[in-house]
């Protein structure tokens, strides 16, 4: 196994257990939120903090997502074109994927130092806190997207990335 | 003018194979930059945090969480069991138990891809086994995996509800009276192949093999009802509804069944946990977008336009069931209703058009997206695993996208037909 499969590996686990467990956690606070209303002692935090677990679940799902190629694309034009044209889409793809994610690591960076000192409305939880996974999440998108980069190149190159049809169909499991 | 350079732009990205959020992010970001020079990217990642963060999009991650749970509980086995019971004694049997099962997991699953995977890999063997041609059986699962949007729960209702900003509850009441007129309509189409092949009967009807099947299923069946229930009721939200679906799923897994499959369970999971952050990133960035769409008042000026054009409110129904069709055979429903929705909803308001009633319409064209090639995800699902050939099933699968089609007329033109539950229970 090459040291990058290995790293994508160790990658792809740390993303799952930390999503897996978001998304625990999700169910649980909403639950205990029915639980104490029901109990007429309302929890009233309780969507504000629901919220920012749905928000930390789409941006380390979405490196996760990245990592393993499940983000909706469209390849059916670049697929059938020649090595150059492929070369051409790939450079633009990746300077599109890349620049977007570096700019919002870098604007995200920027933000946290303004929201300094502020908490959420209705806990006393740092803005800065919740909002650092804007940050952390585009960084963690653009070394998914190099780790898949020589697979890509290859398939540039004319090489043939293999994705099942029950995998691209997988991409719509939410419909 | 700016807004067909905007989506002109975004279209180039995605024909390059930019990730259609990505392709979203990267226009906006450009405007943006255009609009307001380098000071105004910071307010890029506060959008894209709070583009995310929508409470009613909670249900989704949670309702796929339910389906993974009940699945993994061996619920696809009991519902087959019990369709069985009841229908295996007619021509053609297990297609009719497959359209039947697919009715009863649309109530627990919002998701079509999910059922046609969960179902498709007990029911397809079955069929090809009993000599159902792999074509048809992969038609007869797909199209009726597709009645998991149309009947509530329904994953693409939320996503419609939270970009349209509309009742959710009332979407799912009026989606029950066309899914289940699809799921009729479709068994007879398949009773018809089945008399056009000679499709054997499974077994006699026995009263007492069905009661034992409805006891061993009543739980699946029962607990997601109760839950549906309340939602419509009002006693508890759709996302409040989801997190009960969830706890529902886990006492059915693990106290009644004893049945939970840990692996299987952390796989469905952590996939559930990444389709929903592809549809949120997708949420995030047409939020980006729509902040400078809203500036430049594009909707409002598209609206007024095509409404200048013409006022007549079934004339806008057809052509914008014109383009969700077109636009579901090469995108995904998430993506459709991301990128279209907040476009076209001034202009739907605009003519009159009820919102939940386009709610119905967007949901079922986008299923038919689902089922015509080349994207169509649930199609592809079930030929996968009948190893058939898409265009080949593609043939037979045109007479349950016909039935769809019908329903989807009979939706738009008929009102009452979406909308007669609605009313009976809100009024209006």
């Amino acid at each position: 196994m090459t040291a990058r499969a290995i790293w994508r590996r160790r990658l792809e686990q740390v993303l799952q257990w930390i999503t897996g467990a978001l998304l625990v956690l999700l169910a649980v606070e909403v639950l205990a939120g029915i639980a104490f209303r029901a109990a007429r002692r309302p929890l009233s935090w309780y969507d504000e903090v629901a919220s920012v677990l749905l928000a930390w679940i789409t941006y380390y799902g979405s490196a996760l997502a990245a990592l393993k190629r499940s983000h909706i694309a469209f390849p059916g034009l670049v697929n059938g074109m020649p090595r150059a044209g492929r070369f051409v889409a790939l450079a633009i793809r990746e300077t599109a994927v890349l620049g977007f994610f570096l700019v919002l690591a870098w604007q995200g960076t920027s933000i946290l130092r303004v929201l300094a000192g502020e908490t959420l409305v209705t806990v006393d939880i740092p803005v800065a806190l919740t909002q650092s996974v804007i940050p952390i999440g585009a960084a963690l998108f653009v070394v998914a997207e190099l780790l898949n980069l020589p697979d890509r190149v290859a398939w540039a190159e004319g090489g043939k990335v293999v994705v099942s049809a029950q995998q691209d169909a997988a991409k719509e499991l939410s419909h | 003018m700016a807004i067909f350079v905007l989506f002109g732009a975004v279209m180039v990205l995605v024909l390059l194979n930019v990730p259609i959020a990505i392709a979203l992010g990267v226009v906006a970001l450009v405007a943006i930059l255009h609009a307001g020079g380098i000071a105004a990217l910071a307010n890029v990642p506060l959008v894209m945090y709070t583009g995310s963060t929508s409470f009613p999009l909670i249900a989704i991650p949670l309702f796929i969480l339910a389906g993974a749970i009940m699945n993994a509980s061996g619920i696809s086995r009991r519902l087959i069991a019990l369709s069985s019971a009841v229908f295996g004694f007619v021509r053609g049997a297990l297609a009719q138990v497959t359209i039947v099962t697919s009715l009863f997991f649309a109530e627990i699953s919002g998701s079509a891809v999910a059922d046609a995977a969960a179902l498709g890999t007990i029911l397809i063997p079955a069929m090809k086994s009993k000599g159902y041609s792999k074509e048809f059986s992969a038609a007869v699962l797909s199209s009726a995996s597709t009645l998991a949007v149309i009947i509530p729960p329904s994953i693409p209702m939320i996503l419609y509800a939270a970009m349209a900003d509309t009742s959710v509850v009332k979407l799912f009441v009026a989606g029950i009276v066309p899914g289940v007129l699809g799921g009729l309509l479709m068994m007879v189409i398949a009773y018809r192949f089945a008399r056009l092949y000679n499709l054997p009967v499974e077994e006699k009807f026995d009263r007492r093999r069905v009661w034992a099947a409805l006891k061993e299923a009543s739980w699946s069946l029962v607990l997601p009802a109760l839950i549906l229930g309340g939602i419509f009721g009002g006693v508890v939200t759709a996302t409040e509804g989801a997190a009960l679906a969830v706890l529902a799923a886990v006492v059915i897994g693990t106290v009644i069944y004893r049945e939970l499959n840990l692996k299987a369970l952390y796989t469905a999971m952590i996939d559930g946990v990444v389709q929903t952050a592809v549809v949120m990133l997708l949420v995030a960035a047409s939020a980006l977008l729509g902040i400078h769409l809203t500036e430049i008042q594009a909707p409002q000026k598209l609206a007024a336009a095509a409404a200048a054009l013409s006022n007549s409110r079934w004339l806008v129904l057809m052509l914008l069931n014109l383009l969700f069709l077109l636009l579901g055979l090469f995108l995904h429903s998430a993506a459709a209703i991301i990128l279209v929705i907040p476009v076209v909803m001034p202009l739907v308001q605009a003519v009159g058009i009820d919102p939940v009633h386009f709610g119905i319409i967007v949901t079922i064209n986008l299923g038919i997206g689902q089922q015509t090639p080349p994207v169509a995800s649930v199609l592809t699902v079930a030929c996968s695993i009948a190893r058939a050939d898409i265009w080949e099933v593609t043939k037979v699968n045109l007479w349950f996208i016909g039935v769809l089609l019908l329903v989807l007329l009979l939706s738009t033109y008929v009102p009452l037909v979406p909308l007669s539950l609605v009313r009976l229970f809100y009024g209006g």
